[in-house]
């Protein structure tokens, strides 16, 4: 097992197209690594790099302390399971599995020990004698599990592996991968375009964005203090609601933002960190979840918002409602499962202050303030 | 599908079309298997059935001798040409190996009328000695097939093949052991089909044959052609030596759109 460093590395495509810029990152030994971003960010083209299959245009990649950027992808020992499988077509599950062994001439009786080891974890015993042809998707996802598990190696790299399941079979993968890691401990990066995969597989989630990394941290952390107006609407959904307005204070005590109608007063924590920037455009950021129906002793303040629309999901109702009303910032509220509003309704809504996020209106980065834990 | 008034249309054009390609067969076999004389009959009589004229070609002229050469240069200009258009698809494919001009170099070759080809080759094998030989032929030969079967073949080393190989190279694979491994057995199917097509290609050449060949390295269609008597051509064993000649292209049809219409990489991918 080893760690996996990322020194100032870039990738540039034919000499113009730039899809990984500049990037530093360490994942610890044995550290289960979440990568997230939108599509064309460079998730992709960082796994290939590390894995080797992709030359790094700039910078250093490290693996278990070593400079790895020359490295043929055969020598750097790791395994990749790519988004589309990759199942050679020609070969049985258990010629999948045993490949990797066999070219590094494992002998016969450890291959056969290892295929039947993996092949009953992943719950394929049954299917070894079968063509990939013959397998379905879930099927499929397992060997292609089974063939980077079986070769025990340094890191794991997953490259949305579980894109192609159905919502139940995707549910039971993610747990099994959970456990996997707490059983073997090996390195893994876990790409991801899934919100429940990134809050709850990773130790850490590293957000991408065009080429460049955003921000890196626990998936809490990540939640309950995004670096800035990209990552707070981008995790979570819905995502955090981003209201232009202004902060405005009387150079007293009182601190205020203004977003659309509604008045929100800074909660004495805060005022310290935010009172600099009196004065200046922000976009303040609430979370859907953070709207109630009653006051919260103390730290809510009472909102206006017109109803628009409502959502029943079952277990929650999304209102989507005009803040501060008829004509204000449209915006996402998360209430309980009874909830019912009439659109055109007016409400009152109770917005807890302790959670109220302020990003710079120019640049989107959110305004210095003690971190929520 | 049921058997609707819809259907009879189509029908009829198809039938129509097979009729147009299948009667000159049919024709032929049946000239085939009767004698000199009721080869010529108009309007056709059913008259004797034999195999005389099978008998004869074989006795009267040196067919086997055509056959065998025949059967000698296309194997053996298959057997050159099918590793060196797998390697040439590949680096077209993988590499992109001279761009788009050289793979457009490779398909105008094609262009040419052979008849261009034939004259060079005709004074390079009169000074080096290959002309009238088979292995001249075969050389010619690869002049047709190599570039057709590189053609063909790309599209097999290209989309699911290279990411396969991918994984292979992690999975340990060398360049090498990627390729040989994992590439060639899935484009399997292809490589067959391509060289069951360069026979083929080669097994059907007339005009090469007709010019760089002599007495002993004639192939069947010059051997066909040259079946004429001082009483003109013998049209019944012409049939037959015809028939004899097409039954390796009809036995290898099969096989070739078997492996054509097989997918390349069933479940591979997703
Ligand atoms: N071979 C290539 N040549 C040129 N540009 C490329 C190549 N491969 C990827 N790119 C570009 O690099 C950028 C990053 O691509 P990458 O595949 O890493 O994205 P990704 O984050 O994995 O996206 P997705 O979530 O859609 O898989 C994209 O803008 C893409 O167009
Ligand atoms: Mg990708």
């Amino acid at each position: 097992m080893a760690g996996i460093e990322l020194k100032n590395i870039s990738k540039v495509y034919g000499g113009s197209v730039v899809a990984v810029d500049d990037i530093s990152l360490e994942i610890k030994d044995g550290e289960f690594m979440i990568f997230l971003g939108p599509s064309g960010c460079g998730k992709s083209t960082t796994l290939r790099m590390i894995g080797g299959l992709e030359s790094i245009s700039k910078g250093d990649l490290l693996i278990g302390g070593k400079r790895m950027n020359d490295v043929d992808p055969a020598d750097r020992d790791i395994a990749i399971v790519f988004q589309n499988y990759a199942l050679y077509p020609h070969m049985t599950v258990a010629g999948n599995l045993g490949f990797g062994l066999k070219l590094r001439g494992v002998d016969r009786g450890e291959i056969e020990r290892r295929i039947k080891a993996i092949s009953s974890m992943m719950g394929i015993e049954a299917l070894l004698e079968r063509k990939p042809a013959q397998l379905s998707g879930g099927q499929r996802q397992r060997v292609a599990l089974g063939r980077a598990l079986v070769r025990e190696p340094q890191a794991f790299l997953l490259d949305e592996p579980l894109s192609n399941l159905d919502a139940k079979l995707r549910a039971a993968m993610r747990t099994e991968l959970i456990k996997l890691h707490h059983k073997v401990g090996t390195t893994i990066i876990h790409v991801t375009h899934d919100q429940i995969e990134a809050m709850t597989m990773g130790q850490r989630i590293c957000i991408m964005k065009d080429g460049h990394i955003i921000q890196v941290g626990a998936p809490l952390d990540v939640y309950r203090n995004p670096a800035n107006t990209f990552v707070a609407g981008f995790l979570a959904s819905p995502p955090m609601n981003l209201v232009t307005g202004r902060l405005e204070g009387n150079g007293g005590g009182d601190l205020h933002a203004l977003a659309g109608a509604a008045r929100l007063p800074i909660p004495e924590a805060f005022r310290a960190g935010y009172a600099g920037h009196s004065g200046a455009a922000v976009t303040v950021g609430l979370r859907p979840e953070d709207f109630h129906l009653a006051p919260l002793a103390g730290r809510s303040v009472p909102v206006a918002v017109r109803t628009v629309a409502v959502e029943l999901l079952g277990p929650e109702v999304i209102l989507v409602a005009e803040l501060g009303g008829a004509g204000g910032p449209e915006i996402q509220a998360r209430m309980p499962r009874d909830f019912l509003a009439r659109p055109g309704a007016e409400l009152t809504l109770h917005y807890d202050l302790t959670q109220i996020h302020l990003f710079d209106g120019q640049s989107g980065t959110a305004l210095a303030r003690p971190q929520i834990a | 599908m049921r058997p609707g008034w819809r259907n009879i249309i189509p029908h009829i054009v198809l039938s129509v079309f097979s009729l147009a390609i299948l009667l000159p067969l049919i024709w032929v076999v049946r000239v085939s298997l009767t004698d000199k004389l009721t080869a010529y009959k108009i309007p056709p009589e059913i008259g004797h059935v034999g195999i005389e004229n099978y008998i004869e070609i074989f006795s009267t002229y040196p067919f086997e001798r055509w056959f065998f050469n025949s059967l000698i240069v296309a194997l053996v200009s298959t057997a050159i040409a099918l590793p060196l258009a797998t390697a040439m698809a590949y680096a077209f494919a993988r590499f992109n190996t001279g761009g788009a001009f050289l793979r457009l170099g490779v398909l105008a070759s094609q262009m040419l009328p052979p008849i261009i080809l034939v004259l060079p080759l005709f004074t390079l094998f009169f000074s080096t000695g290959l002309m009238q030989t088979r292995m001249g032929l075969i050389l010619a030969h690869l002049t047709i097939s190599l570039p057709f079967l590189a053609w063909m073949l790309v599209s097999f080393f290209e989309g699911d093949s290279a990411s396969l190989e991918e994984a292979a190279r992690i999975d340990g694979a060398t360049r090498w052991q990627a390729f040989i491994k994992i590439a060639v057995p899935v484009a399997a199917p292809g490589i067959l089909a391509a060289g069951l097509l360069g026979f083929i290609l080669s097994w059907n050449e007339f005009l090469f044959a007709l010019v760089l060949s002599g007495a002993d390295s004639q192939t069947l269609p010059i051997g066909l052609a040259s079946m004429e008597t001082h009483a003109g051509v013998e049209i019944a064993p012409l049939a037959a030596a015809t028939v004899v000649s097409l039954l390796p292209v009809f036995a290898l049809l099969p096989f070739l759109r078997k492996y054509l219409i097989k997918g390349l990489s069933l479940g591979a991918l997703k």
